[in-house]
C-alpha cells in the first residue's frame, strides 16, 4: 500500500508542480471579495480564450488555499475540451480534487476523458487515464473498463506503465470489475513487457491488488514471472527495483540452486543509493538465506551485506532512524552481521535524540567480551552528556551490558561505581536502578558496591531508585549491619513514600525479620501495622496481610516464599519470538518493522484493521467481568453479613454462599496452609463477592476479573516464587479493611 | 467588417436532442466535413468551426436521459441552439417535443435563435418538416427567431442551408 500511495503522491505532485509553474508570474491568489463566485462563474463562461483560462487559474489557486469553489465544477468542466495542454491540466488538477463533491456531474467529464485516451499525444492519453482512475467515484466505474483496456495495450510504455497503476485503483473500487473484464490478466501479461517500467509498475499494481484481495493469491510469482523480474530489476528505476524486490521476497525458491541464483542476482543491489532499495535487496537475501544451506555463500552474502547497512548510518537522521530500526530486527535474526562494525553505532554529538536512543539499542545487541572496553568507555562519556534521558539510558545500557556479558559484569559495576561517583543526581538514581539488576542477575557477587551505594541514601528522590535500594537492602539484609536503622529511617516517612517504594519497604522488613528475626522483630511488627492499618493502597494492604498470615501461620513457608530464589532475568528487552520476527524480515523497510509490530496491527485492510483486533482484545475481559458481576450479584446478601462479622473478629458464620466463592476461598486456604479454616472462609466469600462491585480499586492488580490473573500478582508479591494454590480463581485482591487480625498478631509475638 | 465588429469573440451555438438524433455527427460533418463514427456522448463536445469567417463555438451534448438535466449548465451566453431531431423516431416526438419546450422557457435562452434540424431524411419513412414542425408545435412560438430544415448528417445535405441561416440571423443581431 505504501508503494501505492507513493505513486499516487507523485503523480499529485507533478501536476500540482505544473500548476505552480503556470501560476508563478500574476497573483492570483489576491483578494476575496463578495460575490466573487459569481464573477469567476461568468468568467468561465466568457466568450475569450485567454480569459477563460486565467481564470481556471484562478479557480484552482482558490481551491489550493482552501476555498470551496466547487459550485463552479460545471463551468470548469466545460474547459475541459481544449488544445491547450496547461489548461488540461489545470482542468484536471480540479477534477480529481472536486469530483467528489459533485459525483452526478462527473459524468460530463467522461466523453472528454474518453476521447483523450485515444489523442494522438501519449502524454494526454496517460493524463486522461490516470485522471479518470484518480476520480474514485462510482460512476465512474461505468465508463473507465474501455478506454483502460485500450491504454493497457497502448503502443507506448509511458501510457501503459500508468494504465497498469490504474488498475489497482480501480480494484480497490471494484474488485469484481476489475476480475471480470480481465484487467488482471492483463496486468500479469505486462509483467512480460518489454519495457522494464511497465513491468515495475505491473508489479506494484499486482501486489497491492493481491495484499488487498481476500484470497491473496491474485498474482504469486513462478520461475517464469521470476526470470522476468530479474531481468526487469537491473533496468528499471528505483521505485520500480524495490516493487520487485517485494515480489521476490513472497516467491519461494524451488530448490537451493534456485534460491542461489536469485540471491547471486540481488546481491548487487544492496550498493544502491537509494536506501529503500538497499532494504528491499536485504529483505529477499535474508528471506533466501534460510533455502540455502551452502555456509561459504551465505556468509560470503552476509558479508556484502554489512557495508551497504554501515553506509546507511551517514544518510539523513531521519532515514538513520529507519535504518537503525530495521538493523534492530535484522541483528535479531543474525546476531553476529555487524560484530565488528561497533564503532559505526557510537552516537554523535549532533544526532538527534530519537537516533541517539535507537543507537543505544544496536549497542547492547552487539557488545561482546572482546569489544566491551570500548563500549564502556563511550557509555561513560555518554552518561555525562547534558540530555538527562540519554545519560540515564546510557547507565542503563551499561547496567544491560553487565547482565548480558558475565566477563564483563565486574568491569560494567566498576564504572558505574565511578558513575555514582560524581554525585550526578540523575545518574547515581539510574546507576542504582541498573545495580540491582546486576544485583539479581550475578547475586552475592558484588556485595562491595553496597557500602558506596548506601552512602548515597540522602540524593535519592524518584520513587523508581529509592525502590531499588530499599530491594537491594532487604536482599542483603544479613551484610549490612545498620541496615534495621536504615529501613527504621524509611518506614518513618512510610506515608510519605510512593506506593512502589511502600511496598518495598514492607517486603525488605520482611526479608530483614526472616534473615535477622532479632533486629528485624520491633520493626516488622510495626512495618506490618503501619502498612495494613494507615494506607490507602490495597496492594500494600494486601501484600501486608498476607505476609502476615505467612508469618503467623509458618515462618518456613513465609521464608520458601519470600526468600525463594527468583527466574534468572535478561537483557533482551524488546525481542521478538520467532514467528513475529520473520515476520519483521519479510515487512523489512516497510511501516511494521519500524513499528515493530505486525501491519495488520496498524493498516486497516478490512480484515484485521486495528478496529478490529482492539475490539477482539476488548470482548474478552468484558464477558468474564459479567460472569463475575452474576456471581457477584448471587451472593450479595450473604456477603454484607460475613462482613459485619468480619468486624467482630470474623470466628463465626460459615460462608453461607454459593459455588464460585467456595471454590476460591478453597484456593487461599492452600496458599495459607491455614489452621482455621472457619476463619478464614468469610474473607474469601467477602473478596469474591465485592471483587467487581465498588470496591474494586482502580490501582489493584490490573485485571480486575481475568481468572489467574490475580493469582500471578500474588506471586508476584513472593517474588516470583513457585506456583502455590494454582487453580485459584482471582478471588483475592480487595480484602476488606478489617479481617481477624487478633490470631496473627498473637502468633507474631508469642 | 465582421471582424473588426466582433473581434477575437466567438459565438456559442448549443447542438441539442435526444439520443440517437445525430448531434455528434453534425458536429463533426461541419468541423470536418466528413463523417466519424461515434459512440454515445457521454458528456459532451466542444469544436471550434470557422464558417464564413465566423468562429463558431460548437457544444454537442450528450441526449441519453441521465445528462439532459445538465444542459442547462450550457445554456449562458448561447447566441444559438441547434435542436436535432430524428425524424424517423415517431414514437419519441412527443418527447422531443417537452424537452425542447422546457429548454425554450429558460430564462438564459430568451435571446437564442432556435434552428430545428430534421435529420436522417436520408433513411425511409422519415417525416417532412412539415410534419417535424407540427409535431413539435413550433407554429406555436412566440418571441423566439426560429427555422427548420430537413437534413441529412451522412449525407451532409441541409446542414450549409442551415448554417448560412444562422450567420445571416447572428450578423444582424449583432450589426
Amino acid at each position: 500500500m505504501a508503494t501505492f500511495a507513493n505513486i499516487q503522491l507523485s503523480d499529485v505532485e507533478r501536476v500540482v508542480n505544473d500548476f505552480i509553474a503556470a501560476v508563478r508570474a500574476p497573483n492570483y491568489f489576491a483578494s476575496t471579495r463578495r460575490g466573487e463566485l459569481t464573477e469567476l462563474r461568468a468568467d468561465l463562461n466568457s466568450d475569450e480564450r485567454a480569459r477563460r483560462k486565467e481564470t481556471v487559474k484562478r479557480v484552482i489557486a482558490q481551491m489550493t488555499i482552501g476555498k470551496d469553489v466547487s459550485s463552479l465544477f460545471p463551468d470548469v468542466l466545460k474547459n475541459m475540451q481544449t488544445d491547450d495542454l496547461e489548461l488540461k491540466k489545470l482542468v484536471y488538477l480540479y477534477l480529481m480534487n472536486y469530483a467528489k463533491t459533485q459525483p452526478e456531474l462527473v459524468i460530463l467529464a467522461v466523453n472528454t476523458f474518453v476521447k483523450d485516451t485515444s489523442d494522438r499525444n501519449p502524454l494526454i492519453r496517460a493524463l486522461a487515464i490516470r485522471t479518470m482512475g484518480c476520480i474514485r467515484v462510482d460512476k465512474m466505474l461505468d465508463f473507465i473498463s474501455e478506454p483502460l483496456m485500450k491504454c493497457l495495450r497502448d503502443d507506448n510504455p509511458y501510457v501503459r506503465k500508468t494504465a497498469a497503476i490504474n488498475v489497482a485503483k480501480l480494484y480497490d473500487l471494484s474488485p469484481e470489475l476489475a476480475m471480470d473484464n480481465g484487467f488482471i490478466d492483463v496486468l500479469k501479461e505486462l509483467v512480460a513487457d518489454s519495457n522494464p517500467m511497465v513491468v515495475a509498475n505491473a508489479v506494484t499494481a499486482l501486489l497491492d491488488i493481491n495484499e488487498s484481495s481476500t484470497e491473496g493469491n491474485v498474482f504469486t510469482v513462478d520461475p517464469v514471472v521470476l526470470g522476468k523480474l530479474l531481468v526487469a530489476m537491473n533496468e528499471c528505476t528505483e521505485w520500480g527495483q524495490v516493487a520487485i524486490l517485494t515480489a521476490l521476497a513472497d516467491y519461494t525458491p524451488s530448490d537451493e540452486q534456485d534460491a542461489v541464483t536469485v540471491c547471486e542476482r540481488v546481491l548487487p543491489r544492496v550498493q544502491h543509493a537509494n536506501a529503500s532499495v538497499v532494504l528491499a535487496a536485504i529483505k529477499v537475501l535474508l528471506v533466501y538465506s534460510r533455502y540455502i544451506n551452502n555456509e561459504e555463500f551465505t556468509s560470503q552474502m552476509l558479508k556484502k551485506m554489512t557495508p551497504p547497512l554501515v553506509t546507511l548510518l551517514s544518510s539523513a537522521p531521519e532515514i538513520q532512524y529507519v535504518a537503525l530500526r530495521n538493523i534492530n530486527i535484522i541483528l535479531q535474526k543474525i546476531p553476529t552481521l555487524l560484530g565488528n562494525e561497533m564503532r559505526v553505532f557510537f552516537c554523535r554529538y549532533n544526532d538527534p535524540p530519537y537516533v541517539k536512543l535507537e543507537k543505544l539499542e544496536i549497542l547492547v545487541k552487539l557488545c561482546n567480551a572482546q569489544n566491551i572496553d570500548n563500549l564502556l568507555v563511550e557509555l561513560k562519556e555518554y552518561a555525562n552528556e547534558v540530555d538527562v534521558d540519554f545519560a540515564r539510558r546510557a547507565v542503563r545500557v551499561i547496567g544491560r551490558c553487565a547482565v548480558k556479558i558475565e566477563e564483563a559484569a565486574e568491569r560494567c559495576v566498576n564504572v558505574l561505581i565511578e558513575l555514582i561517583r560524581t554525585r550526578v543526581n540523575h545518574v547515581v538514581q539510574e546507576a542504582i536502578i541498573v545495580i540491582k539488576d546486576i544485583f539479581r542477575k550475578y547475586p552475592h557477587q558484588y556485595e562491595g558496591v553496597i557500602p558506596i551505594l548506601s552512602e548515597h541514601l540522602d540524593v535519592l528522590d524518584e520513587p523508581e531508585a529509592k525502590a531499588a535500594l530499599i530491594w537491594i537492602m532487604g536482599e542483603y539484609a544479613d551484610r549490612i549491619d545498620n541496615v534495621a536503622s536504615l529501613l527504621a529511617q524509611f518506614l518513618d516517612s512510610f506515608k510519605g513514600e510512593e506506593t512502589q517504594v511502600q511496598l518495598q519497604i514492607v517486603t525488605a522488613i520482611v526479608k530483614l525479620f526472616l534473615r535477622r528475626p532479632s533486629d528485624g522483630q520491633d520493626i516488622v511488627i510495626r512495618a506490618l501495622e503501619v502498612a495494613t492499618k494507615e494506607t490507602d493502597s490495597p496492594d500494600i494492604r494486601d501484600r501486608a496481610y498476607i505476609y502476615w498470615r505467612l508469618l503467623s501461620s509458618n515462618p518456613d513457608a513465609a521464608k520458601a516464599v519470600v526468600l525463594a530464589d527468583r527466574p534468572p532475568i535478561s537483557t533482551e528487552t524488546g525481542a521478538v519470538t520467532t514467528g513475529l520476527l520473520d515476520l519483521f524480515i519479510r515487512n523489512l523497510s516497510t511501516l511494521a518493522s519500524v513499528y515493530h509490530k505486525p501491519p495488520e496491527t496498524f493498516i486497516g485492510t478490512g480484515r484485521i484493521g486495528a478496529d478490529a483486533s482492539t475490539a477482539q482484545a476488548i470482548s474478552i475481559p468484558s464477558t468474564a467481568e459479567e460472569v463475575v458481576a452474576a456471581a457477584a450479584a448471587q451472593v450479595q446478601k450473604s456477603a454484607v453479613e460475613d462482613l459485619l462479622d468480619l468486624d467482630f473478629g470474623g470466628e463465626s458464620s460459615p460462608p453461607p454462599s454459593a459455588a464460585a466463592p467456595a471454590s476460591s476461598h478453597q484456593s487461599i486456604m492452600d496458599l495459607f496452609d491455614a489452621p482455621a479454616p472457619s476463619a478464614l472462609a468469610p474473607m474469601g466469600t467477602t473478596a469474591a463477592a465485592l471483587s467487581p462491585a465498588s470496591m474494586a480499586p482502580p490501582t489493584s492488580h490490573g485485571s480486575t476479573a481475568s481468572g489467574g490473573g490475580a493469582m500471578n500478582d500474588l506471586l508476584d508479591v513472593f517474588g516470583g516464587s513457585p506456583a502455590i494454590g494454582s487453580s485459584s480463581t482471582g478471588s483475592l485482591q480487595p480484602t476488606p479493611s478489617k479481617p481477624a487480625k487478633s490470631d496473627p498478631f498473637a502468633d507474631l509475638l508469642g | 467588417m465582421l471582424n473588426r465588429l466582433w473581434g477575437e469573440k466567438e459565438v456559442r451555438i448549443l447542438i441539442l436532442g435526444l439520443d440517437g438524433a445525430g448531434k455528434t455527427t453534425i458536429l463533426y460533418r461541419m468541423q470536418l466535413g466528413e463523417v466519424i463514427s461515434t459512440i454515445p456522448t457521454i458528456g459532451f463536445n466542444m469544436e471550434t468551426v470557422t464558417y464564413k469567417n465566423i468562429k463558431f463555438q460548437v457544444w454537442d451534448l450528450g441526449g441519453q436521459t441521465s445528462i439532459r438535466p445538465y444542459w442547462r449548465c450550457y445554456y449562458a451566453n448561447t447566441d444559438a441552439v441547434i435542436y436535432v431531431v430524428d425524424s424517423c423516431d415517431r414514437d419519441r416526438m412527443s418527447t422531443s417535443k417537452e424537452e425542447l419546450m422546457g429548454m425554450l422557457e429558460e430564462e438564459e435562452l430568451r435571446d437564442s435563435v432556435l434552428l430545428v434540424f430534421a435529420n436522417k431524411q436520408d433513411m425511409p419513412g422519415a417525416m417532412s418538416e412539415v410534419e417535424v414542425t407540427e409535431a413539435l408545435g413550433l407554429s406555436a412560438l412566440r418571441n423566439r427567431t426560429w427555422t427548420i430544415y430537413k437534413t441529412s448528417a451522412v449525407k451532409g445535405q441541409g446542414l450549409t442551408e442551415g448554417l448560412d441561416w444562422l450567420v445571416d440571423i447572428i450578423s444582424q443581431n449583432k450589426a
